[in-house]
């Protein structure tokens, strides 16, 4: 708060424009350890990285849902301290958990969204409509909302950040638990909002979202951007082709470090680190290292079990930032999540 | 757009959710029709005896019913609060360009919206049961008027302790903890009548104020000397409960 107090207001055109934000929730969990963002209007921007990461706790700052510790924010140009009413009245925000009026009819509800955002009724109306039409839900737009499928939830939730007209898309997970046809329709339904103008800030786990959307993204990971960049870039900085190897363990355990030694010796690798039993190299050109590679290996005693090889991905280029990557830690949270929702008396998401 | 504006789009929005539940309309009227059935005649002798300060016992439990309607339904309204909680839209309300207090205004006035709704339930059967309200259509109006705004300082207790625990059993269950401040009242009996413990909780019970301010308005008419005790405890506790509400509310909202 002393920030915003002292600091001047912001002058700078860039729709989202972030300085040194940091989040830390009761109980001392930072959230959000000294972030800077910038999002250009017209822009499709995403935040990447696993549960936890801090990427939805940035979005509710933002949207002025949770009140940051330090740092300053705008949104756009609208401090998000000094001037949240107005940071609303240019947002649309579809969040995670989508939160809609189960007992309201699909219309009545976005009619009701509208009014909220200070349309009148006839142009609430209308809206509505229009907005059924463009995510497909006209059909169901006399059901109530509690009847709608989990895509059509989201589709409505959509239509309802987009009842005013907002320059900024906020999109937290949008895709979520979606099959993957409606993964697409929504993909699609994206795009042409951001052909239209509407700039777009996503926040995803998913990479193909993440490389199939956004013209740059942010890697977040434990409250920390560590890379920033087009996807093609980022992958590009990873340095080449990458060739997962997992070793036979049947004749006892493998030693992970000595096989990494050997296989950093060689100059034709850039890089290798070691991932789950096996290890993660990176070359210039994988399919004529790969011989030398496995050749190098045999001599050594090591025999590989499963390979394959592949170009950078951005889980590469997250397991290259931080040393893990970002499927075994969307993986291991669905474990957990999966197995207590039993306990605590939920059902399976 | 201005607060009152507002205000009344996310009222009505409440008050559409309350109806679409038919328990929520009807359980009101059981209750009332119950008590007055139960207690109202088979007890009606209790009026004779000596200095007993109504001649119809119907008359004289209307004030009970009135009040009890109102505290037993004291968590319906942080109850509604807790489900928009639980289920996101709230937080698609916080995230609209209206101001934060016009979602709290909203749901008191739908407090005393279902308050009124009782009382209008609870007098026309009184009327229909040949209750003589000796306070006379004013006496009604007072009535009914005392009993919303006893519904709405009421439903802010319900409220915070949804805002405080966010937990639906807890938040239910809130009018199991205000049960005895009906039942530690003249609602039975006038306070000459009662004595030991009994007597002394009644005194220090704030609830019985309002409850015989409301009652001898009905029984006696314009007794001012036990109106206007129970006109001050009904603002004091609205003033007191509302504005911990709003300041419970503030916390949960940031």
């Amino acid at each position: 708060m002393a920030d915003s107090r002292e600091a001047p207001p912001f002058s700078d055109p860039a729709m989202v424009l972030v300085e040194k934000l940091v989040k830390v929730y009761p109980g001392g969990t930072r959230a959000v350890d000294g972030i800077d963002v910038r999002v250009e209007r017209g822009e499709f921007f995403g935040f990447l990285g696993p549960n936890g990461a801090g990427k939805s706790t940035v979005m509710k700052v933002l949207s002025t849902l949770l009140r940051k510790t330090s740092g300053r924010a705008s949104v756009a140009g609208h401090d998000i301290d000094r001037e949240p009413m107005a940071v609303r009245r240019n947002i649309g925000f579809a969040m995670q958990e989508v939160g809609l009026d189960d007992l309201a009819k699909g219309r009545d509800f976005l009619v009701m969204q509208g009014l909220l955002y200070g349309l009148s009724r006839h142009e609430a109306g209308r809206r509505a409509d229009e907005l059924l039409e463009l995510v497909g839900l006209t059909s169901v737009a006399g059901r109530k909302v509690g009847t709608y499928s989990g895509g059509m939830r989201r589709r409505i939730d959509l239509a309802a950040a987009l009842v005013h007209r907002p320059p900024l898309l906020f999109l937290d997970e949008p895709t979520t638990g979606l099959d993957p046809q409606t993964r697409l329709a929504l993909w699609d339904h994206l795009k042409q909002l951001n052909d239209q103008g509407i700039t777009v800030f996503l926040t995803t786990q998913t990479m193909e979202e993440a490389d199939r959307l956004c013209r740059r993204i942010a890697i977040i990971d434990r409250g920390r951007i560590v890379a920033e960049g087009s996807p093609r870039a980022l992958k590009a900085e990873v340095g080449g082709d990458v060739i997962s190897l997992t070793f036979d363990q049947a004749n006892g355990e493998v030693d992970l470090l000595r096989a990494q030694a050997l296989v950093r010796e060689q100059p034709y690798v850039v890089d290798v680190k070691p991932a789950g039993t096996g290890l993660s190299i990176t070359t210039r050109d994988g399919g004529a290292t790969l011989p030398s590679l496995l050749r190098l290996l045999l001599e050594n005693g090591i025999v590989v079990a499963n390979l394959s090889v592949s170009s950078p991905t951005l889980d590469d280029v997250f397991l290259k930032h931080t040393g893990r990557k970002i499927r075994s830690e969307a993986a291991a949270g669905n474990e957990w999540d999966q197995a207590l929702r039993p306990w605590l008396g939920l059902g399976k998401r | 757009m201005s607060l009152l504006r507002e205000t009344y789009y996310i009222y009505l929005r409440n008050v559409r959710v309350w109806l679409s539940h038919p328990l929520n309309v009807a359980s009101p009227i059981m209750f009332v029709v119950f008590f007055f059935l139960v207690f109202g005649t088979p007890l009606s002798s209790v009026t004779l005896l000596p200095g007993f300060p109504a001649d119809d016992y119907k008359a004289f439990l209307t004030g009970m019913i009135l009040v009890q309607a109102v505290v037993f339904s004291g968590s319906d309204t942080g109850f509604a609060m807790l489900t928009d909680i639980l289920s996101g839209y709230f937080e698609k309300l916080l995230l609209s360009p209206v101001h934060r207090f016009s979602i709290l205004l909203a749901s008191l006035l739908t407090a005393g919206t279902r308050a009124l709704m009782q009382a209008l339930v609870i007098v026309a059967l009184a009327l229909v049961l040949g209750v003589s309200f000796k306070g006379g259509v004013l006496g009604i109006i007072a009535v009914i008027l005392m009993s919303c705004v006893f519904g709405i300082a009421w439903s802010s207790l319900g409220l915070m302790i949804a805002l405080k625990t966010k937990n639906v059993q807890v938040t239910e269950s809130t009018w199991l903890l205000f049960f005895p401040l009906v039942f530690l009242t003249t609602a039975f009996m006038p306070k000459e009548f009662l004595s030991g413990w009994f007597r002394v909780a009644v005194s220090v019970n704030p609830v019985n104020y309002v409850l015989e301010g409301i009652r001898v308005i009905v029984v006696e008419g314009w007794k001012w000397d036990v109106i206007l005790p129970g006109l001050w405890v009904l603002v004091g506790m609205t003033v007191v409960l509302t504005s911990a509400a709003a300041w419970f509310y503030r916390r949960a909202t940031g």
